[in-house]
């Protein structure tokens, strides 16, 4: 009796059944990063709004320098790697579920 | 002499680490990508050290003195670019095992045809991204040595040609790491030191007030190369070309080539091309027209978000990861790296504004970067920190020039011939003078485009491949319908938009406000074009043309599991 197919056979030989793993996959990395894109874009494409309609923020002092100045030149960056490291790290775990889903170990 | 030193220096490293890499180049996949052996830190680094250009070590500031702190928003643009490609690029595409943007339209659609349309783009926007280098190159040895201008792009292509031209790109890893922190500490040190010998920001209403920039004590002495418009904020008595003259407040006067005068507290005139702001204007990042409306920056953001994963230079890059989450790894350090440098024009160009307002009348702003640091510290200390942001520049043309003419050079010696040459010999030869050939063209349109801003010929770069390879590589890495007539087209429809935009804007140089920053920064439009054209076109196609789901697999399949092409395969198809 051979040993019994798992997920990762069916789509190592491009089954149909493998498709559907294929689909799968596909559709919850490009869900997590739509995710990321929506969150990252609502901070990143907020910003020009805010700015725009709040010119009050322009006297507003921070060491001397105009608030919408500040806010454009530094805190954005971390922001930016907080966001990254933040997916990358779900990323991967949607992949290792991936893994124990076509190849389970016993 | 300093300077010209300092930059020597940088220039003799980087073509040291070269030849040193030499020695490893051993194969033509040495050549292309070096091993897959380097660590998410130095390939982050190396990425960096690639992307910072001159456009975002002088141009960034002097776009925003020039046109005011609405310029701020392209750092942050550049670096985002950076999170488009870590959520949907990054490690599909190296997992995909292609080199390069053609490889993987070649391989995902499985159409050769397709391969050598993404060529020709390649090149059209590779040439578009070297013109600034080289221009940034002219103005700098200019400033330095007083060279004339074609010397710097003469000098500076030259020696990038030779360089990647007999050290491909195993050299090229570790010099653009080194050149990344070159150009970090050469940005970074300068600002910092200038704002402690100042003792903070000097001449603040200029800078935040109701002032407009004006002539310090015992007045400002310029020379102007040429007769040039120029628009006076305030009423003035100058004395240009050795008379007296009264202007009225706003009126625009031919000023003759030679010195011009401007008695102390005078309004500082700017050429035509830039309008006199007061520090209040100045320093709004969002205003309600103009080079800082909502539209302009919007558009401006969508084409850096969506533009850097397009430049040829950058995705080949990724291919040096080890694997897939290796390369997001060295995407989120690329981001942080980013951070740090872009923390730093911004202080230029402020300073700039007070302290060079000189370069309002001549219209060189671009050139604030290189002299700020004598103008704020006469003397010995102004001096070194000058050399040091020399250098730096110097260290920003050489890496991006190399970054882009090892794609062009590889784009054209593999995309559009059919069969490559047996021997090893033969294929690095031909690699060689198409480094050497690939060079030429920018370097006589950077001749030209001496008139133009360098942070301007930047964003045209990043419209195009926003319009162009973005929708290629989202549609191909996330839509399985995408067939290789529907890229085709949405990559003509995308290239025809953002090019014939940009052109037209230049020539018709339209008055309305909106009309030319739309003509300008093209993107908002041509970006959604492209993508609607690709999937129309796509879907129109019948559904047999669709390949098969192998090439889905070896895009998504994480590694361990056997699945997608791992690393011996590839091994094995390129030997």
């Amino acid at each position: 009796m051979s040993a019994p197919r798992t997920p990762r056979d069916e789509l190592a030989e491009a089954t149909p059944h493998g498709g559907l793993y294929l689909r799968r996959l596909i559709r919850s990395q490009l869900g997590l990063s739509m995710l990321a894109l929506v969150a990252f874009g609502g901070f990143l494409g907020s910003l020009p709004l805010a700015l725009y309609l709040l010119p009050g923020l322009h006297d507003v002092d921070v060491l001397g320098v105009p608030l919408p100045l500040v806010l454009i030149v530094l805190p954005p960056f971390p922001v930016f790697v907080a966001f990254g490291w933040l997916y990358a790290r779900r990323a991967q775990a949607l992949e290792q579920a991936f893994r124990e889903l076509v190849e389970p170990r016993e | 002499m300093i300077a010209l030193a300092a930059i020597l220096a940088v220039t003799g490293a980087t073509v040291g680490l070269g030849a040193y890499g030499v020695r490893f180049a051993r194969t033509t996949s040495d050549l292309f990508v070096a091993s897959r052996a380097v660590t998410p830190w130095w390939n982050a680094a190396a990425i960096s050290g690639e992307y910072l250009s001159a456009a975002s070590f002088l141009g960034i500031a002097g776009l925003q003195m020039k046109l005011g702190s609405g310029a701020l928003w392209l750092p942050l643009g550049f670096t985002a670019g950076y999170l488009a490609l870590l959520l949907f690029v990054a490690a599909p595409l190296r997992r995909f095992g292609a080199y390069t943007i053609s490889d993987f339209a070649e391989a995902r659609l499985r159409s050769p045809r397709l391969r050598t349309l993404s060529a020709a783009i390649v090149l059209l926007i590779g040439g578009f991204y070297l013109v600034p280098q080289l221009k940034g190159a002219g103005l700098t040895l200019g400033e330095v040595v007083g060279a004339p201008y074609w010397v710097g792009v003469v000098a500076v292509g030259g020696v990038v040609a030779l360089n990647v031209a007999l050290g491909g790109m195993r050299g090229i890893t570790y010099v653009q790491a080194f050149q990344y922190w070159v150009k970090t500490f050469a940005i970074a040190l300068p600002a910092c030191l200038l704002l402690l010998h100042l003792g903070g920001l000097p001449e603040r209403a200029a800078m935040f007030g109701r002032d407009y920039p004006r002539a310090p004590d015992g007045g400002l002495a310029v020379t102007l190369p040429g007769p040039t418009r120029a628009t006076f904020p305030d009423a003035a008595r100058v004395r240009a070309g050795g008379r007296e003259l009264s202007v009225r407040a706003g009126e625009r006067v031919l000023l003759p080539a030679g010195r011009v005068e401007l008695p102390a507290g005078t309004a500082v005139p700017v050429a035509d091309g830039t309008d006199a702001q007061t520090g209040v204007d100045w320093s709004a990042p969002v205003s309600a027209e103009g080079d800082a409306s909502p539209l302009f920056v919007y558009s401006l953001l969508i084409a850096t978000f969506l533009g850097t994963m397009g430049l040829p230079h950058i995705l080949v890059r990724f291919y040096t990861n080890r694997d897939g989450p290796a390369a997001r790894r060295t995407t989120v350090r690329v981001l942080g790296l980013l951070g740090l440098f872009y923390a730093f024009p911004a202080v230029y160009g402020a300073l700039g504004r007070v302290l060079v307002p000189q370069l309002y009348l001549t219209g060189e702003t671009d050139a604030v970067v290189l002299r700020l640091p004598e103008a704020a510290w006469p003397g010995l200390g102004g001096e070194l920190l000058g050399a040091l942001v020399a250098a730096g520049a110097f260290a920003a043309f050489m890496s991006t020039a190399s970054g882009l003419l090892v794609s062009l050079a590889g784009a054209a010696t593999h995309d559009f011939r059919r069969g490559v040459p047996r021997s090893p010999a033969r294929r690095r030869l031909r690699f060689r003078l198409a480094a050497l050939g690939a060079m030429v063209v920018p370097a006589l349109l950077a001749l030209v485009a001496r008139g133009l801003d360098i942070s301007v010929l930047v964003g045209w770069a990043f419209a195009l491949a926003a319009s162009t390879f973005c929708p290629l590589l989202l549609l191909g890495i996330w839509w399985e319908r995408l067939t290789a007539r529907g890229a085709a087209a949405g990559l003509v429809v995308g290239a025809g938009a953002a090019t014939t935009a940009i052109f037209s804007g230049l020539v018709l140089e339209p008055s309305d406000r909106t009309l030319d920053a739309l003509l300008t920064q093209p993107a908002v439009l041509s970006v959604p074009l492209a993508f609607a054209t690709m999937a129309l076109v796509s879907l129109s196609d019948r559904p047999a043309r669709r390949p098969p789901d192998a090439e889905l697999l070896a895009l998504h399949a994480p590694e361990g599991l056997g699945l997608g092409l791992e690393e011996e395969d590839v091994d094995a198809v390129r030997a």
